[in-house]
């Protein structure tokens, strides 16, 4: 009786094993992305029968959204706002709201996944090269396109600034052709970066606003002294970890000042070329004489509160962004004494600057698509964008918002002197942009740049040498 | 020698001798009794159980091990099979080779710390005090505390310019320290998290062997005139060197594959000081979407893992039988 058993054991065995690698074959040759999600020509073929076939739009009253935000000022100031539209289209709408680095984490997750948990979620450029890649993205040309589902009139796509409007857009073409292709975002706002100083400091300490880096660094030394009341003041604050975000955006802001190019027209890399070299060496020396020891881990987050605690003289970070946090006297200890001003110049005296775009998009896995784009649609009109710069929302996307009158007086306030901030953020507007190459695997390229660059802050030297073994390594990861 | 029995009883019997004592049970209903007795349907129901625990564990373990062998890259659409290559590839990577070396590291300063440490809290445990009571449910708070959460609060406590443990050392004229912000220091700051969190379990088990050491040799120790430390020395020591054993068990298993403290703290930071094999794993998946080579750093954490493990429970189960035979 017992040799049965086994028999029957041995049996049951074999068949689970079959079973497993039935279905592990079955994973392996063909349970990729894109079969769970479909490509995204599929999706705009999906969603063509519904621009042609319907003639009145398909009701969403009673559907419900689930967005995953990220903790940003934007998210503050929409929140207020959500019963009006849910009052509005009887659609319910779930918020998830995570810090960044766990936020887009759990996007992937979820993107990659295909059940399609939430319907909408906070991106920019930089990651819906991978997640368009993917095939995760709804493309929204046919919402946006469609009588039913767009009143083109009232959306004023022209409205949008087009450089912002363009970042939206891409063609598949890894390295090539942003502005280009099916548009899988719409835009929230935008940030550059400028120069937040605390005037009453520098003039106590007869420090002049820094025109240069090198003026940067003069001035980062004599602003970092303990006050009369003993506390430590330091001369600058900006976000200092190993993230991406270090050469693409507020260091990228220098480093494209000093015209380094990650990839030039030729294909050649830039991240250790001498202008690289030197723009590191200095950006290094002002964090390292003119902020504390922990500058080294420092995130947005942190350079946001640093500077609104009052501890620091200057701020190099998006202060458009921040601005509405430092003027408002119940979340900034220095809202009667901050000014801004243009990012220094490089050593040739030119000045570029990395630009941040906050946008929206459709997971392309999400049963409540109408609704959604219903939502995006509301989101980003004329008249809901307004209340959310008016709550803290910057910088504005559309030409109307910047014009809007209540806006203009909110930032005519702004800065040492009237208008100064919307003086500031106009100029850095005309050489803000993306000069990155669109690639799925952008990330982590620059994740090892600002890896070399922390490197030779821990280190106290060794740039060159670690800039070209970052490059050496980046070159390998390109050609995998 | 309780365990070790029903382990020899479950391997010389296995699946019949359990059946047998449900069958026998006296209190069974008779139509109950009368299918239990049916050895196949015992069986078949024994097995089920064993039939859900492997393809609840083994296929989700495969499926990682076979993409381990894959390129796959979340948002590519094809994924071809490389072999080995994303093991030769991982061996030969600098971030790779140095988050073996660092979770290494971990482990072994977790281990030099937390169990000293613990034997020294579990002799304090062990007094008679009217406190007693008191101390020890109070010691072992910081296990009911969810590690995401110690290590959030911990992060707040460490800030080099607003933490409170910064300002307490400044305020009694010690400088302060760079804790989580500085590489040199990341690591060993995690470690006094981790300490903190479960140094209690350590205790504990520590303390469940100290007092079951036997009074009557203690009673004997004295009678012969040894001390109170030469007790410890060479009466208790020797006793709990399975005790020991089994808290190294949990904790390097622990330690090797620790996460819940680092990625709320440093996330692998600052530059790769504390990023560990598992946050490398993760960082691969799910910042880079490279699951082939995730898994397969995963795949060699658990390889590491298991051989580690093995070989103490190997040593645990000898050294238990040894110290009873001492006894």
């Amino acid at each position: 009786m017992y040799s049965n058993n086994y028999k029957i054991l041995q049996i049951i065995i074999s068949l689970l094993i079959v079973f497993m690698i039935s279905t592990l074959a079955a994973c392996a040759g063909g349970a990729t992305p894109t079969e769970q999600a479909p490509p995204p020509e599929a999706a705009e073929e999906q969603a063509e029968p519904a621009q042609e076939e319907e003639v009145q739009a398909p009701s969403t009253e009673g559907a419900e959204l689930s967005l995953l935000l990220i903790s940003h000022p934007f998210v503050d100031s929409l929140e207020p706002l959500i019963p009006e539209f849910e009052k509005e289209t009887g659609i319910k709408v779930n918020l998830e709201v995570l810090a960044e680095q766990p936020g887009f984490e759990k996007i992937l997750s979820d993107l990659s996944s295909g059940t399609g948990t939430y319907d909408l979620f906070m991106t920019d450029p930089l990651h819906n090269w991978q997640y368009a890649s993917g095939g995760w993205l709804e493309p929204l040309d046919g919402y946006l396109d469609d009588p039913n589902l767009t009143d083109a009139v009232a959306y004023d796509v022209d409205d949008f600034f087009p450089g912002i409007w363009g970042a939206g857009k891409w063609n598949l073409e890894p390295m090539t052709g942003i502005g280009e292709g099916q548009l899988w975002a719409v835009p929230i706002n935008y940030e550059t970066y400028l120069l937040a100083y605390r005037p009453s400091i520098l003039a106590s300490q007869g420090v002049e606003i820094p025109k240069t880096y090198d003026d940067v660094l003069d001035a980062a030394i004599k602003l970092t002294y303990v006050d009369e009341d003993g506390q430590e003041v330091y001369g600058v604050i900006t976000r200092f970890d190993k993230y991406w975000d270090l050469p693409y955006l507020t260091f990228g802001t220098m480093l494209q000042s000093y015209g380094v190019e990650m990839i030039d027209e030729e294909g050649n890399l830039g991240i250790c070329t001498p202008e690289s070299i030197a723009a590191t060496e200095l950006f290094i020396d002002i964090i390292s004489q003119g902020s504390p020891e922990g500058a080294g881990a420092f995130t947005w987050y942190e350079a946001l509160q640093g500077f609104a605690s009052g501890q620091y003289a200057m701020s190099l970070d998006e202060a458009d962004l921040f601005a509405p946090v430092y003027e408002n006297p119940e979340e900034s200890q220095v809202s009667d004494d901050v000014g801004y001003a243009l990012t220094p110049l490089g050593p040739d005296g030119g000045r570029l600057a990395g630009a941040w775009i906050w946008q929206m998009s459709m997971n392309s896995a999400s049963e409540n698509k109408e609704a959604a784009w219903q939502f995006l649609q509301w989101l980003t009109s004329k008249d809901t964008l307004v209340k959310t710069h008016l709550g803290g929302n910057m910088n504005p996307v559309r030409l109307s918002s910047w014009e809007d009158p209540d806006v203009s007086a909110m930032v005519e306030a702004w800065g040492e002197t009237p208008g100064q901030y919307r003086e500031v953020v106009s100029e850095m507007a005309k050489v803000a942009g993306i000069r990155f190459p669109p690639h799925p695997e952008l990330t982590r390229w620059l994740d090892r740049w600002a890896e070399a660059i922390q490197q030779s802050y821990f280190d106290g030297g060794n740039v060159e040498e670690n800039l070209c073994a970052a490059q050496a390594d980046i070159e390998k990861m390109m050609g995998e | 020698m309780t365990e070790l029995r029903l382990r020899h009883s479950f391997q010389h019997n296995f699946p019949y001798k359990p059946i047998l004592m449900i069958s026998n049970s006296k209190h069974s209903a008779r139509s109950l009794t009368a299918r239990l007795s049916d050895d196949k349907f015992q069986y078949y129901l024994m097995f089920l159980p064993a039939l859900i625990l492997l393809v609840g564990i083994m296929y989700p373990f495969i499926t990682g091990v076979y993409i381990s062998f894959t390129n796959e890259k979340l948002y590519l659409p094809t994924v071809e099979f490389i072999g080995f290559g994303n093991y030769v590839n991982l061996i030969s990577d600098r971030v790779f080779q140095q988050s073996v070396v660092t979770v290494i590291k971990y482990t072994l300063l977790v281990l030099v710390i937390q169990i000293p440490l613990g034997f020294a809290v579990a002799i304090l445990l062990d007094e008679t005090s009217p406190l007693q009571k008191f101390f020890r449910s109070s010691v072992v708070l910081p296990l009911l505390i969810p590690p995401i959460i110690a290590g959030l609060m911990w992060k707040t406590m460490m800030q080099p310019e607003a933490g409170v443990i910064n300002w307490a050392l400044q305020s009694i004229g010690l400088p302060a320290f760079s804790w989580l912000s500085n590489p040199k220091t990341a690591l060993f700051s995690i470690v006094i998290i981790d300490t903190w969190v479960f140094m209690p379990f350590a205790a504990l088990i520590l303390l469940a062997g100290l007092q079951s050491v036997s009074h009557e040799i203690i009673e004997a120790s004295k009678i012969d005139g040894a001390s109170t430390w030469q007790i410890l020395r060479f009466v208790k020591l020797p006793w709990m060197t399975p005790y020991i054993l089994l808290v190294m068990v949990f904790r390097v298993a622990d330690s090797l594959k620790t996460f819940e403290l680092i990625y709320p703290t440093t996330r692998g930071g600052p530059l790769n000081a504390t990023r560990v094999m598992h946050v490398l794993g993760y960082e691969e998946a799910f910042r880079w979407a490279n699951m082939g080579r995730a898994m397969a750093i995963i795949f060699m954490l658990w390889l590491i893992s298991y051989i580690v493990s093995n070989r103490l429970v190997k040593t645990w189960e000898k050294s238990s039988e040894e110290t009873k035979g001492e006894f």
